[in-house]
């Protein structure tokens, strides 16, 4: 019952609240991004990322730094911290740090299907796959032709099984397929992520309908975008959106008609927390939506932790980590390309 | 590569203070070398530079949206490792042809070329060399009166300013098969990105017309190029002729 986590949730979710929480600290400021922004070369950025908790993670790579290692190694700090959690985890928070690497998993499936269907080599595939989506299996996906094999041989004994329900057919991979059969996914994990924490119950099931639901919106938001002038029609849109959310289910049925950005900019300002986010852009531009959708979740994900006693906390570090990585790459592309003045396009400061 | 396109831009200006001298000791001689070549030389100099300036600007531009949509979409989605091995025909193609007659010089140096782009190979043939044709000649007759740009939206603003010189009923007959082409190679475009996926991020979509506006100027850098030369051989050889 909500009210009552005060009394029992330390027995064994307060060592790791307590980790999380002390992660956080760890999350650079806006001073450091300001110093991040000065730099000249990717080596400065080394430098200056060496006195944060990335220096350990950077300081034995050798020059000339590439952008994709910056962004490897924050990688790995990530991982190691998650899988610190994990195994200190016991249920059900155990279940639910597993749930937040589902979305990981899915892309991963995703890529190495795509990867093989234009004939890549399967190892050079699976070094571009995300470290908190792997799982025992995943070479094998290389064998599959259609979803129903993907299904039978690979996908049936991953957790990633109990979505596959909708998307099981005997077609052949294509594009078109394989994009489809993405969205479907992320949306079954979706609605299973949100039904899991409405079972949780409390402060937990309240925090994370919250950001769940805003995940589920901006999914709806830049799926309707990304298929405007493609062969996706208005039905297959519909059938992507999640089952639940702000926009569900009036706000989808004005999305799945929308042939251009000022349409959706129509129907989103009926919903005031994204009327702000649209007022922010200019009609007819999308560049800066991207951006805006990121500042509001990071508002959210920082309000989670006002509250103490709730799972909430260790899925908003993982998002803000996220974020974290997202903006030294943005960074470290700006430094390389020599384009520091565009650096402020897609920094989203979370302090 | 910037450092020898300004050594390029000294070395033709270089040229041009030659030119200039050899103009006037030809025009004391009471010989002078045609001035028109002599201002074909200096205006495709003048258009070589800018269209320089103007395909850093677009290839800038491009790699900076492609950074973009990699944040946008995920580093998982827009990597190289997706780039498809498969064989398929070239969506793109060069054709380069001299043009007969109006070269001047049997000297390799001398002959100018044409260059030409035809994109979007699978689109119907004909429909597309027409096109191309069309948009050639737009193209030639801007690049006579071409002014210096910052922008890469050269090519989009020379089709408006190329359309507004049409009679109303050509413009309207014009602009309804321009709009069927439009979705035609809008398709196009589609089908090349997909090896990113279907429902890519509109910015990876700039992206690619910001290349794609990188290889238009390319090919009108090695036109004005050739012309360059081909004015050049034959102020040389006038000055040969000369002296």
């Amino acid at each position: 019952m909500y009210g009552f986590e005060a009394m029992t949730f330390n027995i064994h979710g307060g060592y790791l609240e307590a980790i999380v929480r002390g992660h956080r600290s760890g999350l650079l400021t806006a001073a450091d991004y300001n110093n991040l922004c000065q730099c000249e070369t990717l080596d400065d950025i080394k430098m200056h990322l060496s006195a944060t908790e990335y220096g350990h993670y950077l300081q034995n790579e050798p020059s000339p730094l590439h952008t994709t290692t910056i962004v490897e190694k924050c990688t790995l700090k990530l991982v190691d911290e998650y899988k610190h959690m994990l195994c200190q985890a016991t249920e059900p928070l155990s279940t639910f740090l597993e749930y937040i690497t589902y979305g990981h998993m899915i892309d991963n499936v995703v890529l190495i299907v795509t990867g093989t269907l234009h004939e890549r080599d399967v190892n050079e595939l699976l070094e571009k796959c995300h470290p908190l989506g792997m799982f025992d299996s995943i070479a094998t996906l290389a064998v599959a032709q259609n979803m129903r094999e993907l299904y039978r041989l690979v996908l049936v004994d991953t957790p990633l099984a109990p979505y596959f329900s909708e998307c099981i057919t005997s077609e052949d991979l294509d594009d078109m397929n394989i994009e489809i059969m993405r969205n479907t996914l992320y949306k079954a994990y979706l609605e299973d992520f949100y039904m899991f924490c409405k079972k949780l119950g409390g402060a937990t099931a309240e925090i994370m309908s919250d950001l769940l639901s805003f995940e589920a919106d901006r999914r709806a938001v830049n799926i309707t975008i990304n298929s405007i002038g493609t062969e996706l029609t208005r039905d297959d849109r519909r059938k992507l959106y999640s089952s639940f959310g702000l926009l569900y289910p009036y706000g989808h049925e004005e999305l799945a008609v929308c042939e251009d950005i000022d349409q959706v900019r129509g129907a989103m300002e009926k919903y005031p927390p994204y009327q702000s986010i649209f007022a922010k852009m200019s009609y007819g531009e999308s560049q800066m939506l991207d951006k805006a959708f990121y500042e509001e979740e990071v508002k959210r994900l920082c309000l989670a932790f006002e509250q103490q006693f709730h799972y909430g906390v260790f899925f908003a570090y993982m998002r803000l980590r996220e974020q974290e990585i997202r903006n030294l790459m943005w960074i470290s592309e700006c430094v390389a390309q020599n384009q520091k003045s565009r650096v402020h396009d897609s920094v989203v400061f979370i302090f | 590569m910037y450092w020898k396109n300004i050594l390029g831009v000294v070395q033709n200006k270089r040229t041009w203070c030659n030119l200039s001298k050899i103009s006037m000791e030809n025009e004391e001689e009471n010989q002078p070398i045609s001035e028109e070549i002599v201002l074909q030389f200096l205006d495709s100099t003048d258009n070589y530079i800018t269209l320089m300036e103007s395909l850093s600007s677009s290839l800038r531009q491009g790699w900076l949206e492609l950074a973009s949509a990699r944040l946008s979409m995920g580093t998982s989605r827009v990597t190289s490792t997706l780039f498809d091995l498969n064989m398929h025909p070239a969506v793109t193609t060069l054709q380069v042809a001299p043009l007969d007659g109006e070269s001047l010089s049997q000297d390799i140096m001398g002959r100018q070329s044409r260059f030409s782009l035809r994109k979007w190979a699978s689109f119907n043939e004909e429909r597309c060399s027409k096109d191309t044709e069309a948009s050639e000649d737009l193209q030639m007759e801007s690049n006579q009166q071409l002014h210096r740009h910052g922008s890469h939206h050269i090519s989009a603003n020379r089709s408006h300013a190329s359309l507004s010189e049409e009679p109303a009923e050509a413009r309207l007959a014009s602009s309804e098969s321009l709009t069927t082409i439009d979705e035609q190679v809008n398709k196009e475009r589609s089908k090349s990105l997909s090896v990113f996926g279907t429902l890519v991020s509109p910015k990876l979509r700039a992206a690619q017309l910001s290349f794609e506006t990188a290889m238009e100027t390319l090919v009108e850098i090695a036109n004005m190029r050739s012309l360059m030369l081909s004015a050049y051989a034959q102020i040389q050889q006038d000055k040969d002729k000369t002296q």
